[in-house]
């Protein structure tokens, strides 16, 4: 069987988060999170290769989502990267403009972005 | 020379860890915090740590200037663009390119200027006044205030967009009153300071009673107030002189300190979770400490309500006057009172201009 698909998962929500944990946990994909952008990139600054997929919150102290994404894309470019908002349209457009993948609006359907985050991946391996 | 950064608690920690992981991303920054906390040495940090350093740090504040003015000093004008344009000169944008531009008091930037920044910053292109030609930036932007922008959004002061565009990177600095391990080191770092600028001078540093005085104080004006009181020890050459002097006035001080450093009392018990506690904010009203039937019988909503609201119109009178530059007229327009008014609350409350 192949390796599990490694997520990084973004939310200054804790509830959030935990569901999120436990939904993809369960699911099969190996999850590790952060509460914020800052504690997002600690965590891609000591092991970037690991993850294969980005899921991030935007609106988030320190390092905001659409930061975290700006980074990722100059520095982690093999990374896939969604970005979900519960704040209207601002932030979500600045996430388009620093080429989030996906950009979806909350409340999202887990099942949903469990469909995007394969979908992403394979048409990544489409292109490997 | 650069401010160093000084400070050992954990908020002041971190934001040193944040700013090593940013100062090359060239994310655009926000700060904020209240006055004097140091935002513009956390500018500066991000600044000289980032590979920017060698170019220019340009930095203008958008509070200080009229509109028009303001305008025109970020992004220069071509001859003859205005009256009184006798030759073109060149903008803040363009003399920070390549370097880093802090755009202090952001907060206060007319709204009707916000637009034009706005659009400065998603494109990355400006032109000068009078001029039709857009000319490229490369500028790295951080921005400063002791606002509150959400609340200032919701005043429509602030443009929602422009703060999503600035708020890419946010540091929040905490008053110093929430980091008092960082008075310490602060008292060390600036003492030496001013003793090596003024060698001969007789200043000490604070003994450990002091020192715990000091660290206990709210300090309103944050890093910038206790810096003055270190430099004014140097000449004044006594703590318990600078003790005194500290304002005690000031709504964030509880009576306790507030009678007790006065009296200069030995034993000053200092309660440091003041801030929001609900004894705090009634005790700078009645004496709590006497009985409880004396404390009944000095209990009066009335009363308190009275002295209460006395003590908020007085800080917002001398807030707007020293706002608007003691002009009374501006002030009492603003206050949306009689001019007659303002002079008797000025008066009654002995709100007095600095000499
Ligand atoms: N952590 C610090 N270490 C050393 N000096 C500091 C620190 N914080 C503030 N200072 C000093 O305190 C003074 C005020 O700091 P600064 O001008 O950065 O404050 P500010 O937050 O920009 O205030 P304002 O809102 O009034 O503009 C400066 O002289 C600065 O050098
Ligand atoms: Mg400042």
């Amino acid at each position: 069987m192949a390796d599990p698909i490694k997520l990084l998962i973004v939310d200054d929500n804790e509830d959030i988060l935990s569901t999120f944990y436990e939904f993809f946990n369960s699911m099969g994909y190996e999850v590790k999170t952060a509460v914020d952008g800052f504690a997002a990139l600690k965590l891609l600054r000591e092991k970037s290769s690991f993850f294969d997929c980005l899921i991030t919150d935007l609106v988030m102290p320190n390092i905001s989502g659409v930061g975290l994404i700006s980074i990722v894309k100059k520095e982690y470019t093999h990374l896939k990267i969604i970005a979900m908002t519960g704040y209207g349209d601002q932030p979500g457009a600045l996430a388009s403009e620093a080429e989030a993948d996906v950009v979806l609006f909350k409340p999202i359907d887990l099942f949903k972005i469990e469909n995007t985050v394969s979908e992403l991946l394979n048409s990544k391996d489409d292109n490997e | 020379m650069t401010t160093p950064l000084i400070g050992v608690s954990k908020s002041i920690l971190k934001i040193k860890e944040l700013i090593h992981h940013v100062a090359n991303t060239c994310l655009n920054v926000l700060i904020t915090g209240e006055t004097g906390v140091g935002k513009e040495v956390v500018a500066q940090s991000l600044y000289s740590e980032s590979a920017r350093s060698s170019k220019n740090f340009v930095k203008i504040n958008c509070a200080a200037l009229p509109e028009t003015l303001l305008e025109s000093e970020l992004y220069g004008y071509e001859k003859g663009a205005f009256t009184g344009a006798h030759r073109k000169r060149p903008g803040k944008f363009q003399t920070a390119d390549k370097g880093v531009l802090f755009l202090d008091e952001i907060g206060d930037m007319p709204i009707s200027l916000q637009s034009k920044m706005l659009h400065v910053l998603q494109s990355g292109e400006f032109s000068p006044l009078g001029s039709d030609t857009e000319f490229k930036t490369d500028v790295w932007v951080i921005a400063a205030t002791n606002h509150n922008l959400e609340e200032s959004i919701r005043n429509k002061t602030f443009r929602e967009d422009l703060f999503y565009r600035l708020n890419i990177i946010k540091i929040e600095i905490p008053p110093l009153r929430e980091r008092k391990e960082d008075i310490p080191p602060l008292i060390e770092y600036y003492y030496r300071t001013y003793k090596s600028e003024y060698p001969e001078s007789g200043g000490t540093k604070p003994d450990a009673h002091t020192l715990e005085i000091l660290c206990n104080y709210p300090w309103p004006g944050n890093v910038r107030q206790l810096q003055n009181c270190i430099k004014k020890q140097i000449v004044l050459r006594s703590w318990s002189k600078i003790i005194d002097e500290l304002p005690k006035e000031h709504p964030m001080i509880p009576a306790e300190i507030q009678t007790e450093t006065n009296t200069n009392s030995n034993q000053i018990q200092i309660n440091p979770e003041f801030a929001n506690d609900r004894t705090g904010i009634i005790s700078q009203f009645v004496d709590l400490s006497t009985s409880s039937e004396k404390l009944f019988e000095d209990i009066s909503l009335k009363k308190i309500k009275k002295l209460a609201s006395d003590r908020v119109e007085k800080e917002v009178i001398t807030f707007v006057l020293e706002k608007v530059g003691w002009n009374r007229s501006r002030a009492s327009k603003i206050l949306k009172i009689s001019y007659k008014t303002l002079l008797y609350k000025m008066t009654e409350f002995k709100v007095h201009p600095p000499i």
